[in-house]
């Protein structure tokens, strides 16, 4: 692809604080109008990288480039950013505030004043334009949110942990929001430590752990490349036959058993192995890898341990993710 | 630049329209002019169908003095034909009645010892017992030291001291405006004070209100701190303007109608001397903006490196002993504006907005004094915000425990 296919494209980047490193040496590349998803457990630099993205911090190392140039201002004002941390303020009214947002990002106050109506008649808060922002509810606030993010009718929405906190009516609205963004052509990037959300909306995926990228790509490739990696079994029968060193771990998935396997294992052998024990095998099959099961085989069990929703990590020195 | 205005426009309209502001603005000095002048007003109220006094002169030459200073404060005065004591019963029966507003005593002890008696039916307000004692006492004093000699009134008002200053360039200064100079310093103090807090306040709010990550992600933390200076700011200009407003309207106008409704409150008409004139009031609006830029950006970058109010007080506290430092200066620099001390510590770029404001503002600085504590000041508040807004970038993003000392300096050098 062109360099101006990116919407986004990191070279090399790194950023530490301190002794502690957020980012190692992270090269990525989103491309134009895809859904990209970046994923990893908390802690992993999901938050720094996306700070860089929206040049709230710089890397100490590398570049980033974005609709295939600089990442500078103009550029970052064609972005909705929904940062993970989210809050307005509170003693504003509600149009005020979508106005002032709309504003920072180019748009003029008339015009910026007319959008933030039409969003809030849209989302059935048509009646709260003039209340103050600390007289709505949580999931009120959040529409709100949402709508400060893309009342600039922007070219690329960046959204760092975007369903994480929110109530399941408003995961609803925002997926409903986002896909019909994306629909018009506008490059979604958005970070979770969610897999199954991830697998279910993504296109293309990064898997970062430790600071480090394990591998990213057009998503439906990644899970061909992955083909051989799990094994799916249903036995009658004592389990001791599926413990080797082809086997990386073993997950109870449904009414079958899900092995993951190591680079280059031979699932022949694990087989042979079952005959021997004189187990009942009912079903011995190569599945196609689940996200997370992928995860796992690159990264390690350890370094995916932290995945599986766990509540949001404690924010420490540099906000480092 | 674009970003900067919107943060302005939010900063100014948000706090404008609040209710607060308007009060303190409107409400304030309202509240403080009426509790001035509605007593004196309503005292003189109740007298005012009481103005006819009777003088009862048992000395027989008091009277036309006595006549002359009380007509000046609004009486009607009218002499007693008869001063025995049947003469004077009949004329406090009719005070009793409410005919007349009351009977003035003047007998050898007055010419004596100033000593009068006034008869009426209810207390005389302070402002008029003033004006019946200081009219006897002068008449006496005019009888007394010779009333043909014109010299004796002048000396009687009290005299004049015509103020020589030979030692700097501030020798147009003519009246001791001590008052109003101080009642400045103060002022200066408390709204820079408010101000550059309010800074920091707004700046911790959108800190843990969580919103500081989505402007930044739009315009510089620069432009974001520079918009809230200059909108806070603003707003500090516009309160103070409509506080000068308000004053000169009250000068211009408010007074004037007074005196003229209540001619006893004739003494009220010397305000208008000590009212600031058009330079005290430049000089405040410099002063204002130099000192409250200063403390702002400071402000600013406490506001961002603290993550709760109880932590922002604990580390305000060294910043507000700068800004009292010269308070406790004020006395000794108004007092001798011109020594060593008073000219050095002016000087100082911290202290300048308020003890450089005393000095000129009392017309003992010389120009090239003021001119250079403006220059330091400029170039402080150039430093500062350099300073401060490297601490703002990294700390506004901060949560956690604060910053100590060494981190703080990492952050200006590296940011």
């Amino acid at each position: 692809m062109a360099p101006n296919d990116y919407a986004v494209r990191l070279d090399g980047v790194t950023k530490s604080f301190g002794k502690h490193t957020a980012v190692d040496h992270l090269d990525l590349d989103v491309p134009q109008g895809s859904i990209y998803g970046l994923l990893g457990p908390n802690g992993s630099g999901k938050t720094t990288t996306i700070r860089m993205i929206m040049g709230i911090l710089h890397p100490d190392v590398g570049s980033v480039g974005m609709f295939g140039g600089d990442l500078d201002e103009v550029r970052r004002t064609r972005v909705g950013y929904l940062p993970e941390e989210r809050g307005l303020y509170k003693k504003m009214k509600v149009v005020d505030i979508l106005t002032f947002l709309g504003e920072l990002r180019g748009v003029p106050r008339g015009d910026g004043r007319a959008r933030a109506q039409r969003w809030l008649d849209r989302l059935g808060l048509g009646e709260w334009a003039s209340s103050k922002v600390e007289d709505l509810s949580k999931g009120m606030q959040q529409k709100v949110q949402f709508i400060g993010t893309v009342l600039h009718e922007p070219r690329m929405l960046i959204l760092d942990e975007p369903f994480s906190g929110l109530d399941p009516i408003n995961q609803d609205v925002l997926e409903e929001i986002v896909m019909e963004f994306h629909e018009r052509g506008t490059t979604i990037l958005f970070s979770t430590h969610l897999m199954d959300q991830a697998e279910r909306l993504c296109q293309s995926v990064c898997l970062i752990a430790r600071a480090r990228k394990v591998l990213d790509g057009d998503l439906k490739e990644i899970k061909r490349r992955e083909r051989k990696g799990v094994l799916a079994v249903r036995f009658e029968g004592d389990d001791g036959w599926l413990r080797g060193p082809e086997v990386i771990s073993m997950e109870q998935v449904a009414d079958s058993t899900h092995l993951l396997l190591g680079e280059g294992a031979d699932h022949q052998a694990i087989l042979r192995r079952g005959v021997a024990a004189g187990v009942a095998i009912h079903r011995f099959e190569l599945v196609e890898p689940r996200l997370h099961e992928i995860f796992v085989r690159h990264a390690g069990a350890e370094a995916a341990s932290a995945d599986g929703g766990l509540p949001a990590r404690a924010n420490g020195q540099g906000g480092a993710s | 630049m674009r970003g900067v205005w919107a943060v302005i426009r939010r900063e100014y309209l948000e706090r404008v329209r609040s209710k607060w502001f308007i009060l303190g603005t409107v409400g304030g000095p309202i509240l403080l002019i009426g509790l001035m002048v509605l007593p004196i007003l309503v005292a003189g109220r109740s007298e005012s169908a009481s103005r006819r006094v009777v003088v009862v002169d048992r000395t027989g030459v008091l009277y036309e003095a006595v006549r002359e200073n009380l007509e000046q404060g609004g009486y009607e005065l009218e002499r007693a034909e008869r001063t025995d004591d049947d003469a004077l019963a009949r004329y406090v029966a009719q005070a009793t009645e409410g005919d007349i507003g009351g009977v003035l005593l003047l007998d050898d002890s007055s010419l004596e010892r100033g000593r009068a008696r006034y008869s009426a039916r209810e207390r005389p307000s302070p402002v008029r017992g003033l004006t019946l004692r200081g009219a006897v006492t002068q008449a006496a004093l005019e009888v007394r030291l010779g009333a043909d000699d014109p010299g004796v009134e002048a000396l009687l008002a009290g005299g004049e001291l015509d103020v020589n200053v030979l030692d700097s360039e501030g020798a147009g200064f003519d009246d001791p405006r001590f008052m109003i100079t101080y009642v400045g310093t103060f002022l200066l103090y408390m709204v820079i004070l408010f101000y550059a807090v309010a800074v920091m306040r707004s700046t911790l709010e959108e800190k843990t209100s969580r919103i500081v990550e989505v402007v930044i992600s739009s315009i510089r933390p620069w432009h974001l701190m520079l918009g809230k200076i200059l909108g806070v700011g603003a707003v500090g200009l516009t309160q103070v303007a409509a506080w000068i407003g308000m004053g000169v309207l009250t000068g211009a106008l408010g007074l004037p109608a007074l005196m003229a409704a209540r001619p006893e409150l004739s003494q009220l008409g010397e305000l208008r001397d000590i009212l600031p004139g058009a330079g005290y009031v430049a000089l405040f609006a410099v002063f204002f903006v130099g000192g409250y830029f200063l403390y702002a950006a400071i402000y600013a970058a406490v506001g961002a490196m603290v993550n709760t109010e109880q932590e922002a007080q604990q580390i305000q506290m060294p910043i507000i002993f700068l800004l009292v430092t010269p308070l406790m200066f004020i006395t000794e620099v108004i007092r001798d504006p011109g020594s060593t001390l008073s000219t050095v510590m002016s000087l100082v770029p911290f202290f300048s907005p308020l003890l450089m404001f005393a000095r000129a503002s009392t017309g003992s600085a010389p120009a090239w004094q003021v001119a250079l504590s403006l220059v330091l000041v400029f170039a402080t508040v150039v430093a500062v915000a350099w300073v401060a807004g490297r601490i703002y970038k990294v700390g506004i993003l901060m949560a956690g425990k604060r910053p100590t000392l060494p981190e703080l300096w990492r952050w200006v050098r590296e940011s």
